[in-house]
């Protein structure tokens, strides 16, 4: 994956709002995407502020690309995998796991809203839990308000 | 001490090492110097005030050029520096002979040092650990405060890469801090925050406090509080401190058991 794949998601939604958030999924290709394809399939509404990002592993994703997400003027950054002893490729949601604590505790310690990044584990067969996570999700950036952090930004931290 | 220092430095040269790297000087004007002859009359100009340079990314750089055992006179902080490059394998610690320089109180507090004695220090070690402190904007109750002080303080950046270049954790060939995709070229202030994201990030489990950063940054940027932050953010969650111990690896760059995620998050459960 490249960053351009970043910055090309990064574009508004014509269905958002101008002033509403908006959020940048990474979705693990074995679990969480083929959850957001049984959301789809199953005709499951959900908030249209979500751009997603296939990832072959969540393992694969470096703290650098949420970084790049934050910089590029997005307001909330969603990583979903696989759960916990269901990686496809054994323990790569290990790594997601810690360094998304990293990251979390390092950008809240450094007074960014921790609600603006979210790990989930979404499995193929939870469509609604998908559903679910992206309302509860859009709603909790929403009270965070516009990201400070891009240059493109502006709001509440 | 410079006694002690010059005969450790001598000693080293005539037990077979193939070189020895020390600082020379008077205190504030220190440069590093190698020597390879114990009749050098570098050695007798072994500097031991409080003057500090990265020792660790000197010796890095040289090792390759030169056959042998390495014999390096520096402070505690150096000595992480050379743990935690071994377990990166940047350095071979078989060749390297430390030679330790306590640190004196004053300096300990300067630095806000709570490691300011080498366990194997060359005479005996009067400081006692210093209180590891943070700047006091970064340690604000208030979220948006503590945001606004680092914004504030990254926009002041030159981009002039000292931080990076001086930083003896930073021995990659391909920097993220070059990537153009990440950080954009076309401006001297790099983006920010994700510059110095970008850096803090990866500082988390690798960086020994030693505060050469801090020292260096032109733009008096508070990095070493915000590299203690990251530090914190790893000590807190997987209890691992980098340059402590040789054989402990950083628990983000392994993949590791399951039990290690326990208690990290509810939802890390497995069933």
């Amino acid at each position: 994956m490249t960053n351009e794949t970043i910055e090309d998601t990064t574009e508004k939604p014509a269905e958002v709002a101008d002033d509403d958030v908006r959020i940048l999924a990474f979705l693990c290709n074995w679990c969480s995407y083929a959850g957001a394809d049984l959301a789809g399939v199953s005709r499951m509404q959900y908030p249209p502020n979500v751009r997603d990002i296939r990832v072959m592993c969540t393992g694969t994703i470096s703290p650098y690309f949420v970084l790049k997400a934050f910089q590029e003027g997005i307001d909330g950054v969603l990583i979903a995998g696989c759960h916990i002893g269901d990686c496809h490729y054994g323990k790569g949601n290990y790594a997601t796991a810690k360094r998304f604590r990293v990251l979390e505790d390092l950008l809240t310690s450094i007074g960014v809203d921790p609600r603006r990044i979210r790990l989930e584990w979404v499995s193929a067969a939870e469509g609604a839990k998908f559903q679910q996570v992206i309302t509860d999700f859009t709603e909790q950036v929403r009270q965070a308000g516009r990201s400070p952090l891009g240059r493109k930004g502006g709001g509440q931290a | 001490m410079r006694e002690e220092l010059a005969a450790a430095i001598r000693e080293a040269l005539e037990d077979g090492a193939a070189a020895a790297v020390f600082l020379t000087g008077e205190d504030g004007t220190a440069e590093p110097r190698v020597a390879r002859d114990p009749s050098d009359a570098a050695i007798e100009k072994v500097a031991t005030g409080d003057e500090r340079y990265p020792m660790a990314g000197f010796v890095m750089m040289l090792s390759p050029l030169l056959e042998g055992g390495i014999a390096v006179a520096g402070r505690e902080c150096d000595r992480r520096m050379f743990v935690e490059l071994a377990k990166h394998g940047q350095v071979d610690p078989d060749r390297i002979r430390f030679i330790g320089i306590p640190c004196s109180q004053e300096l300990a507090d300067a630095c806000g040092c709570d490691h300011p004695c080498p366990p194997d220090s060359i005479v005996a070690c009067a400081a006692g650990p210093a209180q590891a402190r943070l700047v006091e904007e970064a340690t604000s109750e208030d979220a948006a405060e503590r945001f606004a002080f680092w914004m504030d303080s990254f926009s002041r950046c030159i981009k002039c890469m000292g931080c990076r270049n001086v930083c003896p954790m930073c021995y990659c060939k391909e920097c993220a801090l070059d990537n153009l995709e990440l950080v954009g070229p076309e401006s001297a202030p790099p983006d920010i925050p994700i510059f110095h994201l970008i850096r803090a990030v990866d500082m988390a489990d690798h960086c020994v406090d030693c505060g050469m950063c801090e020292a260096i940054c032109p733009a008096e940027i508070p990095l070493r509080s915000l590299y203690r932050q990251a530090r914190e953010v790893v000590k807190e969650a997987f209890g691992y401190e980098p340059g402590v111990n040789p054989d402990e690896k950083s628990p983000i760059e392994k993949l590791g058991e399951v039990s290690d995620l326990a208690g990290m998050e509810e939802g890390f459960r497995t069933t």
